[in-house]
């Protein structure tokens, strides 16, 4: 069956989604043995090529022995023993200089990956080849070979649950039947990847699956949007904002959070004024606090679910806090008790992040923990750092660190991009009333 | 040029693949020579003179012995040479022998007191490449009980250091200096049978027939960063060893590799104590952040490690050795790496009351490690001592290094002078008692191997394992043959 399979597995991985695959990870993907994923890759390769040129780029990996010329040059200038000449006790214990000792190359094989563009090149540096196959298979050439490197990750991560001691039926790696393995009470959680920035390619299927998952809740707000009513046309653009940075929508969250406690806290006029809708945001937050503590793509997923659940909830809450905005609003003047602060905030900061938005440089927000009335929590922040390199130059680099934070420190990213989906709205109407901040203000003028 | 069955490159319809053969067992007999005492047992409040003491007592005696069988007969101008049994009663003129502790005075040798009065430098030295003062200024003494006796002669340049046990031959010149006319050290001592130990726990007399002995593969400096950079010749190791990577004959050619053994720094930065570099960048990065600051750990290369780990365990056994840059105590002997950092590896060795004695799986050993492999007498060390020692010496090779740290039956010489080491008290198992068949020392710049012979016929193989970030090399001994065999991997970068 996995006969079969291999050229839709092949074509959807490597022409639709662009994303390298190995020898490894298609055996693992098929369930088949290495070897004959090998052969697949070839087969694929050769087919796919002959039909367009160019289509699919190869790296192929040698093992053998290099030209001698190769060690001498490369790798190691080597001792070898010259025992026979030493006699044993010897009165002067002087090492002997290097140059003395016998030069007696010791046999090594040599195990290369190289792309197509380099293969032939390379083949020629070899004395004596012991076997060649395909490696992988890649939408293009690619510039940096590491970007391969997370097939295995992939299959660390999303075949770890697989009886180790029983693979080498199945893939045809050496079985050794001395090896035992404990069951250990507790499964550790299978070993998270932290995505990083070279990890993009490989993850660009779920990113794929983000954007879908973020799609569906697009879909969703813009449902909730509609019954509703109105303000359909902000939540347009709030809602992609969401989906162009999932660390956007965790704030969101979060902050979102926030605001409804507040609003919660004022349970005022029950009758709301469908003008003011447009804030996704409370419906997120209910999705908040499905968070884990470390953001796994997978926890997207689920919060798709969570909507439903909770919209009721979060349509309650929302519908308050309009009414509550809509009442300040209306009365230009001051309430005598007066908004929290962060409401304000919010109202101000719609169009202050529209104008400085900077969703990138803030980082995401790893979980907040409200505790008595206190936020603390981890997040992650782009920091300049300064090194001195090697020259003697003063580098600055940006580099994405995790730093803890808590109530007393300025919380610099929470309140403004937080904001920004319930502001979107909200702050044109702010505006039109002269609550606004001197950004709304320019903005009109 | 490529044999038939290996070339890959086959199209439909796929061949069936052929079956690799299944690994032989590892015969493998652990040494607990350098566990340290656990917990309350272990102190720290002794000196190290006793150290010291120890050494010279338990060796004077082969050292004695051998200087005689040299030196008994040897006549300088009609004066025959005499054992003289303290330093200090040297007399004048008069051709002796001594046996004493060498010291070397070296001023660019780090110095307690040095690393005291640091606090009042506004910038510290770097740390040290070399000890040795190119203006040749050092000074090497000879110590015992008694005393020392500043020690002069050709044949010392560049060849003792300190901490090794040695019977000097000379004279006491006008100046109170000895002057050397040839040394003597204990050489190696008793090596064990091969299955010594295996057979003398048989209560049969019949000599069970054993399975012929497959390879050893031997790997050092696996560096892991936690970066991509390194993750690929890693992977390429990976694959190979767990015959997945190339075609029918190298896989049953890996095959072959019974045990591998990971010799140290498999980790980059993870040492408790901070290099230099490390630290400054730390102290830059200053927050005010109160208690554990969990931001700063790196979970990264710990969990990459492990990952590696359990790729290849389910298809070859492990025995792995902390190194200078592991998070493991500094001091020698390093004790094992806790399974807490192989969350998922350690399934495959045994539950943690009999974690030492994991036959068929993840050992996690001390750094130096003795055992035995296939009946081979097996000691490792993470490199540590050996690059310590290079300091000492100008344009000696490693490999010769540890030759003579066989010779001297001294696995760490330079513990505790410049090389941490914990204040052994009754016994110093840092002594080499037995000679190994194997001795390896991990995280060298190159490879290199010799086999030397002792008086008594011993043989032993020295390997220095060469760091795989830095070479891509691993280095395989047959041990049946006791032949030796690199295994390089690579990469070749798009352009070159």
């Amino acid at each position: 069956m996995a006969e079969e399979n291999y050229k839709e597995y092949l074509a959807a991985r490597v022409l639709t989604d662009n994303r390298p695959v190995t020898y490894r990870l298609l055996s693992r993907a098929l369930k088949v043995n290495v070897n004959t994923a090998k052969q697949m890759l070839y087969e694929f390769h050769t087919k796919q090529n002959a039909k367009k040129p160019n289509t699919i780029h190869a790296t192929y990996l040698l093992i053998g022995k290099m030209r001698t010329s190769e060690h001498i040059n490369g790798v190691n200038g080597r001792d070898g023993d010259d025992t026979v000449m030493r006699s044993s006790p010897f009165i002067s214990s002087m090492p002997e200089p290097e140059g003395e000792l016998a030069e007696e190359p010791v046999p090594t094989t040599s195990i290369v990956l190289v792309r197509e563009e380099e293969l032939e090149k390379t083949k020629s540096e070899f004395e004596d080849i012991g076997s060649i196959h395909i490696y992988s298979l890649e939408p293009g050439p690619i510039e940096n070979l590491n970007v391969l490197s997370v097939c295995n990750q992939e299959i660390a991560m999303d075949f770890a649950s697989e009886d180790p001691l029983e693979q080498w039926r199945v893939y045809g790696s050496i079985h050794n039947p001395y090896i035992k393995r404990r069951t250990t009470k507790y499964n550790p959680v299978p070993p998270k990847v932290p995505a990083k920035p070279t990890v993009k390619p490989t993850h660009a299927a779920a990113a794929v699956k983000k954007e879908d998952a973020s799609g569906l809740k697009r879909k969703g707000s813009v449902s909730e949007d509609n019954t509703s009513g109105q303000s359909t046309p902000q939540s347009g653009p709030v809602s992609l904002k969401k989906s162009d940075s999932k660390s956007n929508l965790k704030k969101d969250k979060s902050v979102g959070d926030l605001f409804k406690s507040f609003a919660k806290a004022k349970p005022k006029a029950k009758e709301a004024e469908k003008s003011k809708e447009s804030t996704p945001a409370p419906v997120e937050d209910e999705q908040m606090q499905g968070m884990s503590e470390d953001e796994g793509d997978e926890n997207d997923a689920p919060e798709v679910k969570f909507d439903e659940e909770k919209a009721a909830a979060a349509k309650k809450a929302r519908e308050e806090r309009e009414e509550k905005l809509r009442q300040m609003m209306e009365d230009d003047v001051d309430m005598p008790d007066a908004e929290p602060e962060e409401e304000k905030d919010s109202q101000d900061a719609p169009l202050d992040t529209a104008v400085s938005s900077k969703p990138a440089e803030s980082g995401s927000q790893g979980s907040v923990t409200i505790q008595g009335g206190r936020r603390r929590g981890r997040r992650r922040v782009m920091k300049k750092k300064k090194v001195k390199d090697e020259d003697g130059y003063l580098v600055t680099k940006e580099e994405a660190v995790w730093e803890s934070f808590s109530e007393e420190d300025p919380e610099p990213k929470k309140a403004k991009p937080v904001a920004k989906p319930a502001s979107t709205a909200k702050g044109k109407k702010a505006g039109g009333k002269g609550q606004g901040s001197i950004a709304s203000f320019f903005k009109k003028a | 040029m490529i044999p038939k069955d290996g070339s890959m490159l086959i199209g439909e319809p796929f061949k069936d693949p052929t079956s690799v053969p299944s690994r032989n067992a590892s015969s493998y007999k652990p040494l607990h020579t350098f566990a340290l005492p656990k917990g309350a047992e272990k102190h720290y409040q002794q000196q190290y003179a006793d150290m010291y003491f120890l050494r010279l007592a338990l060796l004077k005696k082969a050292v004695i012995q051998k200087a005689h069988e040299a030196w008994d007969d040897f006549e300088l101008g009609g004066e025959k040479a005499t054992y003289v049994e303290r330093v200090l009663d040297v007399r004048q003129g008069e051709l002796c022998w001594v046996v004493g502790t060498v010291y070397m005075e070296m001023n660019l040798k780090p110095n307690v007191l040095d690393d005291i009065s640091k606090e009042h430098w506004i910038v510290a030295p770097p740390p040290r490449e070399t000890y040795v003062n190119s203006s040749g200024a050092d000074d090497m003494m000879l110590e015992d009980e008694s005393g020392r006796l500043r020690v002069i002669g050709e044949t010392l340049n560049s060849t003792y250091v300190t901490g090794c046990i040695l019977a000097a031959l000379g004279t006491e010149q006008a100046d109170g200096s000895f002057q050397v006319i040839a040394t003597q050290f204990a050489d190696l001592p008793r090596q064990p049978q091969r299955w010594e130990r295996e057979d003398s726990d048989r209560t049969t007399v019949t000599k069970t027939k054993r399975e012929k002995s497959g390879k050893v593969a031997i790997v050092s400096g696996l560096g892991i960063t936690g970066t991509e950079d390194d993750d690929l010749t890693l992977d390429l190791l990976l694959e190979y060893l767990t015959g997945e990577a190339t075609g029918p004959t190298d896989q049953s050619n890996a095959a072959q590799i019974t045990r591998l053994i990971v010799a140290g720094d498999s980790l980059s930065h993870a040492s408790p104590i901070l290099s230099r570099e490390d630290f400054a960048t730390k102290k830059n990065q200053k927050k005010h952040v109160y208690g554990y600051d969990a931001s700063a750990y790196n979970a990264t290369p710990a969990e990459k490690l492990d990952s590696f780990l359990t790729q290849v365990l389910p298809t070859m056994p492990i025995t792995i050795l902390p190194g200078a840059s592991d998070p493991a105590n500094v001091a020698l002997p390093q004790q094992p790496l806790h399974p807490a950092l192989f969350p998922h590896s350690r399934s495959f060795a045994n539950p943690p009351a009999l974690s030492n004695e994991t036959l068929h799986g993840l050992d996690s050993v001390t750094n130096p490690w003795e055992g035995d492999i296939e009946g081979w007498r097996v000691l490792g060390t993470g490199g540590q001592t050996v690059e310590d020692l290079l300091k000492y010496v100008e344009d000696v090779h490693p490999i010769e290094v540890m030759e003579m740290m066989l010779r001297w039956r001294c696995i760490a010489p330079t513990a505790p002078d410049t090389l941490w080491c914990y204040p052994f008290q009754d016994d110093d198992p840092l002594l080499l008692r037995e000679c190994p068949h194997i001795y390896l020392a991990g995280n060298m710049k190159k490879f290199g191997r010799r086999v030397i012979e002792g008086p008594a016929g011993q043989k032993v193989l020295l390997v220095a394992v060469p760091k795989f970030r830095e070479t891509g090399q691993i280095v395989l001994v047959d041990l049946e043959s006791m032949e030796v065999e690199l295994v390089e991997c690579g990469v070749v970068q798009p352009g070159v």
